[in-house]
């Protein structure tokens, strides 16, 4: 964790009131995984208090260039829209913890509900980094806020689904998932939380239905890693990254909880943002 | 005069590595923030050195309205010795503060979480997040919300419960020079006394802050802020339990505070806090349903700062124990204002989450303050905005009551 000022150097809307915005800071790219997030403090200082947490898009260490994806729904990201290269911006960054992708996994099953894309495409870099094979499945309301093929890798299959069918399948993206099932060794997904719950429902009892050998399974014979731990995350077969409204980011606050599935409160910046599906009750009962 | 302010300024920002708001006792800043400081647009001199005036700049908003006194090597160093230490509780073994800039309760977590960015060491003392007998697991999300020129927080004062604070953190806080206020809530009269009781004698814990209007939980210890006879039968419960420093932290969601103020000091406390949240709404953004998940929420941030200066300035003439300010501050000019009305320390909340690193820098900022002003102690900074007393300004009928 670090505060670094990170100065803008490309800012382009890729879809209506989407942008992806570049920074070059190198500080924060070389210690960056994918699904952790950056809290970014805009100019206005006047009016708006808190900084903005944003899903790391991509982090290039060679370059130092580190991007976000988001869509303008108040005055902070309107802000950051009007910013030019050069400009500055306060960042404190990289926080939370990232996808555990395990060693052996060979074929990851990426699902992003719409901006959710923000949240998984740094996870499409590092494992075809690591000679993995990735899939995204992308949903979307319409065709008009399909996440553009172009700024996704040649290796990556890509498959869309759209609400009202003018692009791809017409339906859920969850719709999609069960034909990946039995090839994908990991599933990682990032969206709105009623897609995360379905996606967690379906994973569960997936090892069941598959009769598929248990990952780790020689090597962690009957060792029980805590829940919540690295290990653990890396031996489940979905991980979903979390969204929740912020405040300080650290884990000082207690603004970002969701609850767990033991009945503790879970800080989505701190425990999270990256989650096991089961270590989240996704009917929970405050 | 100008040609020399601006060499001295731009020096400031690209040679010198440490801001001339930094004390010479300061001098382990790290890179990256001055880095960020320099990035900004560059403050406006207030005031030359020896003109004397407030060199307050007023209005404007925006990061360049803090006060930047121009750095000479003399101002440097007499900000350096510029008396800071305050003791809020001289009558119970004293809480000695390094400096009057502490970080509020709730804001801070437990001095650990912000420690990677942040110099615990050098902030004037640490209150914790709302501790109470028992675990709690606190209210449903959403807890947090931005509003205009504030935010709406209900975390329902999730906590580990008193024992875990005190295995889990009191060993760490024993090794800091800084002090940790432990802040305490409860539902009845015998929680908090429980919880006083069990934080007594514990190395690392140097005071406690009674939290007796926290807004945002059916039972969170409110209805003791809305009532002087309930307000002074806790705090004297509490200090018939404890020798502890105790600070006890009152609530703007009252009519008259004063009462509650006396109340409070009557019954033993070392100093007063002013002041909690307000209590607020949001709505959510498609209008069905209040936005929080409990509601209710409490309002901080700049949009209270008129509140907070508010009451600071009723309470600090109606008792004599310390005043402890908090609500809304973002700069240099906040402090002189809350130090003005009769706060003799202040503490720095939401602001935090904006920007961690703005409580030392304000230490730093005040020294210069006081050094460019010719003082050696910041204490001539505390109630010039004060009527003489004795005569309540109430009584002359200059106030507002919603």
């Amino acid at each position: 964790m670090r505060l670094v000022a990170a100065e803008l150097v490309e800012s382009r809307q890729i879809l209506p009131g989407q942008w992806i915005q570049a920074f070059h800071a190198p500080d924060l790219a070389i210690g960056s995984r994918a699904g952790q997030f950056v809290h970014v403090r805009t100019g206005d200082y006047s009016g708006l208090v808190l900084r903005r947490p944003f899903s790391i898009n991509t982090a290039d260490v060679a370059s130092g260039i580190v991007s976000i994806h988001f869509r303008t729904v108040g005055r902070g990201t309107e802000w950051l829209t009007h910013l030019r290269a050069g400009d500055r911006l306060d960042v404190l960054g990289p926080l939370g913890r990232p996808f555990e992708v395990d060693s052996r996994s060979r074929h990851l099953l990426l699902v992003a509900g719409g901006l959710g894309i923000a949240g998984v495409r740094m996870l499409v870099d590092e494992a075809l980094r690591d000679g993995r094979q990735v899939v995204v499945l992308f949903g979307a309301a319409t065709a008009r806020e399909v996440y553009p093929s172009s700024l996704l890798p040649d290796e990556v299959e890509y498959v869309v689904a759209t609400d009202d069918g003018s692009l791809g399948h017409r339906g859920f993206v969850t719709d999609l998932v069960p034909a990946y099932e039995a090839w994908a060794d990991q599933a990682f997904a990032c969206g709105p939380q009623p897609m995360l719950a379905t996606l967690s429902r379906l994973a569960a009892g997936r090892r069941e239905r598959l009769g598929v050998a248990k990952l780790g399974r020689k090597r962690g014979a009957g060792r029980q890693d805590p829940p919540g731990s690295p290990a653990a995350r890396r031996k489940s077969f979905l991980q979903v990254a979390l969204e929740q409204n912020m405040g300080c980011a650290v884990g000082a606050c207690l603004g970002c909880v969701v609850m767990g599935a033991g009945g503790q409160p879970q800080r989505v910046c701190r425990e999270g943002p990256v989650f096991a599906s089961d270590e989240i009750a996704w009917e929970a009962r405050w | 005069m100008k040609a020399k302010k601006k060499v001295v300024t731009s020096g400031r920002a690209g040679a010198r590595p440490a801001s001339p708001a930094r004390t010479s006792r300061t001098p382990t800043v790290r890179r990256v923030k001055s880095a960020i400081v320099a990035a900004r647009p560059v403050a406006r001199a207030a005031g030359s050195p020896g003109d004397g005036s407030s060199g307050a700049v007023t209005g404007g908003g925006g990061s360049s309205s803090t006060i930047v006194p121009v750095a000479t090597p003399e101002l440097d160093r007499a900000a350096a010795a510029v008396d800071l230490t305050v003791d809020l509780a001289p009558d119970h073994g004293g809480l000695r503060l390094e400096n009057p800039i502490l970080v509020a309760s709730g804001t801070f977590g437990y001095g650990i979480e912000y420690g990677e960015v942040v110099d615990v060491e050098r902030l004037g003392a640490i209150c914790c997040k709302g501790t109470t007998l028992r675990p709690r697991i606190g209210n449903p999300p959403p807890r947090v919300t931005e509003t205009p020129g504030g935010m709406l927080n209900s975390i329902g004062l999730q906590n580990p419960g008193v024992d875990a604070v005190i295995e889990r953190y009191a060993p760490l806080w024993r090794e800091w020079r800084v002090p940790v206020i432990v802040n305490v809530a409860g539902e009845s009269i015998a929680d908090y006394v429980e919880v006083a009781r069990r934080l007594d004698g514990v190395p690392g814990v140097a005071g406690i802050e009674l939290n007796i209007s926290c807004p945002n939980v059916g039972k969170g210890g409110l209805q003791f802020a809305i009532d002087a006879e309930a307000a002074g039968a806790v705090t004297k419960a509490v200090r018939r339990t404890t020798d502890l420093p105790l600070l006890v932290k009152l609530s703007p969601n009252v009519a008259d505070v004063r009462p509650i103020a006396r109340a409070v000091a009557a019954a033993g406390a070392d100093a007063l806090t002013a002041i909690n949240t307000l209590s607020g709404i949001a709505v959510s953004r498609d209008r069905t349903r209040p936005l929080l998940g409990n509601v209710f929420g409490g309002l901080s941030g700049p949009a209270i700062k008129p509140v907070a200066l508010r009451v600071v300035y009723e309470v600090a003439q109606v008792v004599d124990i310390p005043v402890v300010a908090i609500g809304g501050i973002v700069e240099l000019g906040d402090v002189l204002d809350f130090l003005a009305v009769g706060a003799v320390a202040v503490q720095v909340g939401t602001a935090i989450f904006a920007d961690p690193t703005l409580p030392v820098r304000l230490t730093g900022e005040l020294a210069a303050e006081c050094a460019r002003r010719g003082l050696d102690s910041y204490r001539p900074l505390v109630g010039t905005a004060l009527p003489g007393r004795p005569g309540a300004p109430s009584s002359k009928g200059v106030e507002y009551r919603p």
